[in-house]
């Protein structure tokens, strides 16, 4: 389970990041007092535009980042306190995950099996499981600067995998992914929510957040506008899609035009 | 769990073929082939200037002169011309490299040997040669020391009526046990010129290529973001990092320590300040290798410690490159200092980072070592390393430094 209760990142920005930005002050409020519940056995997202803090959020869940305000409870772990617990039972998945190129796929699995504690019968086990399922075995061995884009992405899917973690955690899933693999992707998703543990991706396409999640929590410019089942969220803003309901929170919060 | 991590970056160093020849091989095979290349020259050098035949144009030659010349010309290799009548002339030759040396006896030379009573009387040989010629200079030298020293005595001794009486004493003549001397120590002497300098920079030259790339490359890459996600201990990362980079520092090393000793026959004099050296006379005692091994390590950490705070400082591989150069022309000056220093440093001196432990590695090539500055660089390299270890392990916890956030 995750619990994330009034949660609020506030970034200090550096001079050049200021001017870059075009603003006077020197924080910025990535994400503002945001709250939600995300349970076992089902697929949470986070929606909203570039920007909206989806990311930062997702990021302190997986105590990359620290929370300025608010807290955040993964497992019945705080992810401050106990942020190496949390580690351990977190598998954070992100197309920025990147890997060795001069090593082999297999040794990776090794390394990062070993790092979280795993001896190395598991390891052997859960490398031949995940590699058969994202078609990686024959590649195995070779370097993985000479694999292609998508087998790379795969593989750094897999190896965040290695552990076998209760809560996986994936910055826009689809993002950046071949057709094929994308769907290799989500069904996996679909595949471990049925084993019953909790999926939480962040996403700006509506049409995979419909097809993928339980639950969804809009968030615009930092701030949470509503959350609850797709179905919920539609008779809220009066719209048949979930697309249409996104524009329309959109419109109620932000004064721009769209 | 620190294994795990120091046994991948050995992999990632010595499992990788071009970076095997870039950091280790392509720098000890550089280093043979220069300085074997600069001894050989160096010798060629030498063997070309005693065997080029010196023309000399002698102006104004007293009679005994000539005959003394006429009777020892054969060891002198010079080409002495003596009837010339332009001196400018000859003077611009000197200038232009035509000519080596130019002499011009004083009228009537023979007589005012034999008649001088005072000092001011004694007539002068005046030569005119040109240091910024390759000829010129020994060529002038020959001439004065060689030709002109025992013509002196033979001109002398016609004025004492007798050459032997010239010759007032000698001085070690007999005396074949002259050089009173410790062989392992002369040795020693020789090498603590050059060898600490060449220590202390070669283990922080192996260290920086690879090192700026375990951290700086790692962040650049992105790699990093997904070590930090494993639940494994900040400090434990760093460590592994820094013991990994040490031990691939020493490898490095090692590597263009023996190309230097390799090379060494080949060098002669060169780095030794003239000596012939050869590092098989030196004979240390277990205990002083031991000591060197612990003044080395402590370097290393102390090394692997900056370079990794700049590594981790710094967003990419290209930045760490600028923040580590600095260091690393202050690591080259405190070696350099220590090559020309003489007599017994301070003992506060080797409280001095780097500068403490080079002149330690000096001291101990000289068998002068004492164990209060051996202890003293040495803690105060250990503490400085401590520092260094606290302040990565501070940056890896540091969201902003690690994911620019």
């Amino acid at each position: 389970m995750i619990k994330v209760t009034n949660f609020t990142k506030v970034y200090r920005l550096t001079k050049k990041q200021m001017k870059e930005q075009k603003v006077q002050d020197h924080k910025k409020i990535a994400v503002d007092n945001i709250s939600f519940t995300a349970n076992k056995g089902e697929i949470f997202g986070l929606l909203g535009p570039n920007g909206a803090g989806k990311t930062t959020t997702l990021r302190t869940i997986a105590t990359l980042l620290k929370p300025t305000m608010g807290e955040i409870n993964v497992e019945g772990y705080d992810v401050v306190k106990d942020a190496k617990a949390v580690r351990s039972s977190i598998g954070f998945l992100t197309n920025e995950l990147k890997m060795e190129t001069h090593f082999t796929p297999e040794y990776t699995m090794k390394f990062f099996g070993q790092l979280h504690g795993l001896n190395l019968e598991t390891i052997k086990s859960r490398t031949n499981e995940l590699f058969e399922y994202f078609g990686i075995t024959e590649f195995r061995n070779k370097k993985i600067g000479e694999l292609s884009t998508g087998m790379t992405q795969k593989l750094a899917i897999a190896v965040s995998l290695v552990h076998d973690p209760e809560v996986v955690i994936f910055d826009e899933p689809t993002n950046g992914l071949d057709i094929i693999t994308a769907k290799a992707v989500t069904e996996y998703l679909q595949g471990l929510k049925d084993k019953g543990k909790l999926i939480i991706i962040s996403t700006h396409i509506m049409t995979v957040a419909e097809k993928l999640c339980d639950r969804v929590a809009v968030i615009i410019n930092g701030k949470k506008v509503a959350d609850g089942d797709i179905s919920s969220i539609t008779t809220m803003t009066g719209t048949t899609n979930l697309e249409d309901a996104f524009f329309a929170l959109y419109k109620d919060n932000v004064k721009e035009v769209l | 769990m620190l294994w795990v991590i120091v046994k991948k970056e050995l992999k990632r160093v010595f499992s990788d073929r071009r970076l095997v020849f870039s950091a280790f091989i392509l720098p000890a095979v550089g280093i043979y082939i220069l300085y074997s290349l600069m001894g050989t020259m160096m010798g060629e050098m030498f063997e070309d200037r005693d065997q080029h035949q010196s023309i000399v144009h002698v102006y104004e030659a007293p009679t005994s002169f000539l005959d003394y010349y006429e009777n020892h010309k054969d060891d002198l290799g010079m080409k002495m011309t003596f009837d010339h009548d332009d001196f400018e002339a000859d003077l611009v030759g000197v200038k232009d490299g035509d000519i080596d040396l130019v002499v011009m006896f004083e009228e009537g030379f023979d007589q005012k040997i034999m008649d001088y009573q005072d000092l001011v009387q004694v007539p002068e040989v005046k030569t005119y040669f040109n240091p910024s010629e390759d000829y010129s200079y020994p060529a002038r030298n020959k001439f004065v020391m060689q030709l002109l020293e025992g013509y002196e005595l033979a001109m002398l001794g016609e004025r004492f009526g007798n050459e032997n009486y010239a010759k007032a004493f000698m001085v070690d003549v007999t005396n074949d046990e002259s050089e009173v001397m410790d062989e392992s120590k002369a040795m020693g002497i020789g090498l603590s010129m050059i060898l600490p300098m060449l220590i202390a920079i070669l283990l922080f030259a192996g260290a920086m290529g690879i090192g700026l790339d375990t951290i700086a490359g790692e962040k650049e890459r992105g790699t990093m973001a997904t070590l930090l996600m494993t639940p494994v201990n900040r400090e434990t990362i760093a460590m592994g990092k820094l013991i990994g980079l040490a031990i691939v520092a020493f490898v490095s090393a090692a590597c263009s320590f023996i190309a230097i000793m390799a090379s060494l026959p080949n060098v002669g004099g060169m780095l030794s300040g003239g000596r012939d050296i050869s590092i098989t006379s030196l004979s240390f005692t277990v205990f002083q290798y031991v000591q060197l091994l612990i003044i080395m390590l402590v370097l290393v950490g102390m090394y692997v410690g900056l370079i990794c705070i700049t590594s981790v400082r710094a967003k990419s591989i290209k930045e760490a490159g600028t923040y580590v150069s600095p260091i690393y022309m202050i690591v080259m000056f405190a070696s350099f200092s220590t090559m020309f220093t003489t007599g017994e440093p301070a003992l506060i001196q080797f409280a001095i980072p780097i500068l403490g432990n080079v002149l330690a590695i000096k001291q101990l090539f000289m068998f002068q070592l004492g164990m209060d500055a051996f202890l003293l660089s040495t803690i105060v390299s250990i503490v400085i390393t401590g520092i260094l270890i606290l302040m990565i392990t501070r940056s890896f916890n540091n969201e902003k430094v690690m994911l620019n956030a």
